[in-house]
């Protein structure tokens, strides 16, 4: 009957409020709330995604094709098996308004589309209308539609002129929302056209860089699956790409996941700040309990009644605990439902749902235990003899066995449950493991802390400030391992949030060279190569022209395997990759392995492949490569392997080929042009008077667009962080209160001794900022490298330690450390001596 | 006969409880000679711990005078009140008050260092030595028994030789046997620096030690005798 009466202990202790628990419970409602609040909102979104697959693809599946329409036998394919079909054309191009010098230009993403478009959801116009009414011709003059950031920009309004390529449009409409748009990065914003209207423009001449995606509609009661391993299997060999609506944004659904992921992680690195307050909270509970404990023993209760006693408190106080968290983490997504929705480029309907709930739930509930259980342990150890003698409550009790036992199965839950929740094992292994570790570091601090201070306490003689300090720090009693181990592991996650965000926003800035080129021209026909030339080169402010003949082609097979089979999930072998060919090696060259084949070869293709990336993919010299250009599959021996520099904003292709592989495919050209500021507009019109159809991307647009991505990536880190500052912020609030007892005791015997209240407040301040330091270097250190992990192996980045960043956590760890030191000194200062001593007495 | 040292004048002192205004003492009225042992016994609740914080400056009399060496203390802040202590009086609880975060040397040299006094650890050191604690000079608070926890304190008490030594029940959390020769080092070390010696007590054993008794009731004065004759410093 021991349970029972444990219970009955426990709800007479609890009858008496939960004051001493407030930061135990906020620890554990933050972090959870955290948790549930990611979690809630990313499997809103993965919900819309699933939910609105069709939408977001534009029908029930799609064939897409690199540079070239689909061919006879791929469209009656499609025809016999769709019951509605559409296609749609994209490209980038130069969209210009007006004429001559008084001409804007501005890089757009184009769609073109058929009149069966959309398939599947609706477009949304301003004014409101069909998209046939939208492309429709006035005066011979056919319709478009923009979206508003660029009709803006072009200072175009509803029934202005504007020229794509060779051919004039009249602005329709603007586009409010496109129900397939949620296709991942646009390098501009878009333009939407009928396709049969691009006639003309010069635009999708072979060669050209343009996709073709084929939307397909089946008859009810086809499935997708079996389609799409039919169409696999039919056209395995032109390149064709499938996607389905069971996952009609995959980009996207990629994206969040990983993104989602990473949060909760982030949320579940504040959770073990909170469980440190947990500990801390439980800790300084039982302390205050001891005489309790010693009556209970007195009176005959066992160890393990009192164990069982205290345990149940807990447990209910962190399922309360849990369950606020759960409230505020479902609750606070909802109420900013409209906010968050207006943010994401589909729509999506914030709603709770259970499994985020019930993963938040479980990292508390986990966490709750192992930072309590240790505590907790201690109530075993009380006697009764401690009703008569001081026996001290914060004496270290290592676990039994039993205990361990519970410990390392309660951790080894943690682990499983968050690989399997994440779904990123190494992430989730990386960031528990690099929590850990962190808190062994942080020990270690401690101890090494307390060691120098017990030191240098016994050497600062006559300064009587500094040595009460540093032997309240160096006290085996002392809370420097508390404070150090909470505030520290606060501010190592702050730190490594501050050092990817830093990187993060550096990355792009600091990977380009000094000299970038100013333009990247895309579409150059090969009959348009020397007129280009001719005016870029005669231009004096023109520093630098490179070129190149580029083609794009999908790597198909490797040694006549499928390549992915090879190697795995490469980033080379997703999508369609540019190659080129040349004689010679190109300016600028560095060939580590094999040769470049001979200027006037004409053999069975050879290809030189980017080392780096033939490393990471298992490639090496003579091994085959297949590549499908346009349909039609080239297999290539790689004879050389090649250092390519992709940060310098300049031309680097993956794969080159020998000339006589490659000539007779058609093929545009690319070139980067360096100029000086002054004549970049001059460069820019002269060029696209004279080649409409060439496409400018103005290289510091596309690094803004790619950094604005990274800034947006930063932001939602650095608000998940926020929410571990504010756990920290607790965990530290909580410890200053925690040992307010201890210091209104210390101050008034202090007082007694003849201390003046300049000198016991000085003590408190030199002991909590010398703590806040010491966390906040250890911080900067397990940041830095936590930092370096995610740059290096999440972000795929490089690293480098920001040292204003890392100075701000160190000072603001010292400043909080310090404010909460003083602001719970004033009760000890106000204390009248003889008030506390004789409460003691 | 030789100077006051300490004199109280019509003293009271009235805290605020949750019942409201309680008035502790009730209009005290005390002279102590320099070098003299006083035992201020009386049952709980008479006011003796009170008076005891009153006359170290560790409470402030709602009304009337305490003067210590000279110095009127209810005109002094709590600076003041502290400053005045360094070295003029030691304290000693029956709860120890040792500072659980210091060692045992550290708490006794803790006063000298405040008083400024270059050789706080080696002054600290003989203390303890003189209290038989040699071996115990490192050692925390809780890892010393209560008797041993008590010598710290008096040396503690005794470090910066003060004039007044005040006591309260300073063996109330002591087995007999330890308390005694807690006794014994007290009054020894009044012996050996001539120190006036007040001490709160409910043993009147321990009362009969002292050359004068003061009896208290209900926050007055309820008697007075001599047990002995009054000892001068030497």
């Amino acid at each position: 009957m021991r349970a029972p009466v444990a219970l009955r202990i426990a709800r007479r202790e609890l009858r008496g409020g939960t004051r001493g628990f407030v930061v135990f419970l906020l620890c554990l409602m933050l972090g959870v709330a955290a948790i549930a609040a990611v979690g809630t909102v990313r499997a809103s979104i993965e919900a819309a995604i699933r939910d609105q697959g069709a939408v977001l693809l534009g029908g029930d599946a799609e064939m897409a094709f690199t540079y070239r329409f689909a061919t006879a036998a791929e469209r009656a394919f499609m025809a016999a098996r769709a019951a509605n079909l559409s296609e749609v054309v994209e490209f980038r191009s130069m969209a210009v308004a007006g004429e001559g010098t008084a001409a804007d230009r501005a890089l757009t993403q184009v769609k073109a589309v058929d009149a069966a478009y959309p398939l599947a959801g609706a477009m949304v116009f301003d004014p409101p209308m069909t998209p046939a009414e939208a492309f429709a011709a006035t005066g011979g003059v056919p319709g478009a539609a923009m979206d508003p950031v660029l009709a803006d920009r072009l200072r175009l309004a509803v029934g202005d002129r504007f020229r794509l390529g060779g051919k004039s449009f009249r602005l329709a409409a603007r586009i409010l929302r496109e129900p397939d748009a949620a296709g991942g990065f646009m390098m501009g914003p878009r333009t939407m056209v009928r396709t049969a209207d691009l006639d003309g423009s010069g635009l999708l001449e072979p060669g050209s860089l343009f996709d073709t995606r084929y939307r397909l509609v089946l008859p009810a009661g086809a499935a997708v699956g079996p389609l799409g391993r039919e169409a696999a299997a039919a056209f395995r060999s032109t390149g064709m790409q499938w996607r389905d609506a069971r996952d009609g944004a995959p980009g996207m659904r990629r994206f969040v996941d990983r993104m989602g992921s990473f949060l909760v992680l982030v949320g579940l690195a504040g959770l073990a700040v909170g469980g440190v307050g947990i500990g801390a909270a439980v800790r300084s509970y039982l302390d205050g309990k001891v005489a309790t404990m010693a009556a209970l023993k007195a009176m005959g209760a066992t160890s393990g009644t009192i164990f069982a006693a205290y345990l149940a408190q807990v447990a209910a106080l962190a399922v309360s605990g849990v369950a606020a968290g759960l409230v505020l983490g479902a609750g606070a997504p909802i109420l900013a439902g409209p906010l968050i929705a207006g943010a994401l480029p589909i729509p999506v309907a914030i709603g709770v749902s259970a499994r985020p709930l019930a993963e938040a739930a479980t990292y508390g509930l986990l966490t709750a235990a192992l930072f309590a259980l240790w505590p907790l342990a201690r109530t075993r150890e009380v006697t009764a003899a401690a009703l008569f003698r001081d026996l001290g409550p914060g004496r270290r009790v290592w676990p039994g066995w039993r205990l361990s036992v519970a410990l390392a199965g309660i951790g080894s839950a943690l682990v499983v449950v968050a690989v399997e929740f994440s779904g990123v094992p190494e992430l989730a292994l990386g960031t528990l493991g690099g929590t850990v570790a962190a808190l062994l570091v942080l020990a270690l601090a401690a101890l090494a802390l307390r060691r120098v201070a017990r030191r240098a306490g016994r050497r600062v003689r006559g300064r009587p400030a500094l040595r009460l300090a540093l032997s309240a720090i160096g006290s085996p009693r002392g809370e420097a391992s508390a404070v150090i181990l909470a505030l520290g592991l606060g501010l190592s996650v702050l730190a490594a949030v501050g050092q990817i965000d830093s990187n993060l926003r550096a990355a792009i800035g600091r990977d380009l060279p000094e000299v970038a080129p100013t333009y990247f021209f895309v579409d150059i026909q090969p009959g348009q190569i020397e007129g280009f030339l001719a005016r870029v080169r005669g231009d004096g402010a023109v520093s630098r022209v490179d070129t190149a003949p580029m083609l794009r082609g999908v790597v198909t097979r490797i040694n006549g395997r499928d390549a992915r089979a090879v190697a795995g999930d490469h980033w080379v072998l997703r999508g369609d990759r540019g190659l080129t060919y040349s004689p010679v090696p190109p300016e600028r060259t560095r060939i580590v392995a094999g040769e470049w084949w001979p200027e006037d070869y004409a053999g069975p293709p050879q290809m030189s492949f980017a080392r780096a990336e033939a490393e990471e993919m298992g490639l090496k010299l003579h091994d085959r490569v297949t590549v499908n250009l346009l349909g039609r599959d080239i297999e290539a021996e790689i004879t050389s392997l090649r250092e390519v520099d992709f940060g310098t904003g300049g031309i680097g292709f993956v794969m080159a080929m020998d000339p006589a592989a490659l000539q007779g495919a058609p093929h545009s050209w690319i070139a980067t042009v360096y100029a000086e500021p002054r004549a970049e507009a001059a460069i820019l019109r002269d060029l696209a008077d004279a080649y409409p159809n060439i496409t400018a991307i103005r290289v510091k647009d596309a690094i803004d667009r790619v950094s604005e991505a990274l800034a947006a990536i930063a932001r939602a880190t650095a608000v998940a962080a926020g929410v571990t500052l504010l756990t920290g912020a607790v965990v530290l609030v909580g410890a200053a209160a925690a040992g307010e007892r201890a210091r209104v005791q210390e101050a008034a015997v202090l007082k007694t001794l003849g201390a003046t209240r300049a000198t016991v407040l000085a003590s408190f301040a030199l002991r909590s900022a010398l703590m806040g330091a010491a966390a906040g270097l250890v911080a900067v250190a397990s940041g830095a490298a936590a930092g370096w992990a995610v740059m290096r192996f999440v972000m795929e980045g490089s690293f480098r330690f920001e040292p204003v960043s890392a100075l701000a956590i160190v000072t603001g760890g010292s400043l909080a450390t310090l404010l909460a030191g003083l602001v719970f000194a004033l009760r000890p200062l106000a204390a009248r001596p003889a008030q506390v001593l004789r409460a003691r007495g | 006969m030789s100077e006051t040292i300490l004199s109280l004048e019509g003293v009271r002192l009235v805290l605020e409880g949750n019942a409201g205004p309680l008035e502790i003492l009730k209009g005290i009225t005390l002279d102590i000679r320099r070098g003299e042992s006083l035992g201020l016994v009386g049952p709980s609740g008479s006011g003796k711990s009170s008076l005891l914080m009153l006359m170290g400056g560790l409470e402030r009399a709602t009304s009337g005078r305490v003067t210590a060496l000279g110095h009127d203390l209810t005109a002094l802040d709590e600076d003041a009140l502290a400053r005045f202590r360094r070295g003029n009086m030691g304290i000693v609880f029956q709860s120890f008050h040792l500072i659980p975060t210091m060692t045992a040397l550290e708490n006794v040299a803790i006063p000298l260092e405040l008083a400024g006094v270059a050789d706080a650890f080696a002054r600290a050191a003989v203390e303890l030595e003189a209290m038989g604690l040699r071996a115990r000079m490192d050692h925390y608070p809780a890892q010393l028994s209560g008797g041993e926890q008590q010598r710290v304190a008096l040396a503690r008490a005794a470090a910066p030789r003060p004039a007044i030594l005040l006591a309260d029940e300073p063996t109330g959390n002591l087995d007999a046997a330890t308390g005694a020769a807690i006794m014994d080092l007290l009054f020894a070390l009044r012996d050996r620096h001539g120190a006036t010696l007040i001490l709160v007590t409910h043993a009147p054993e321990l009362a009969a030690r002292c050359d004068r008794v003061v009896r208290l009731a209900d926050g007055r004065i309820a008697g007075e005798e001599r047990a002995g004759r009054v000892r001068v410093a030497e």
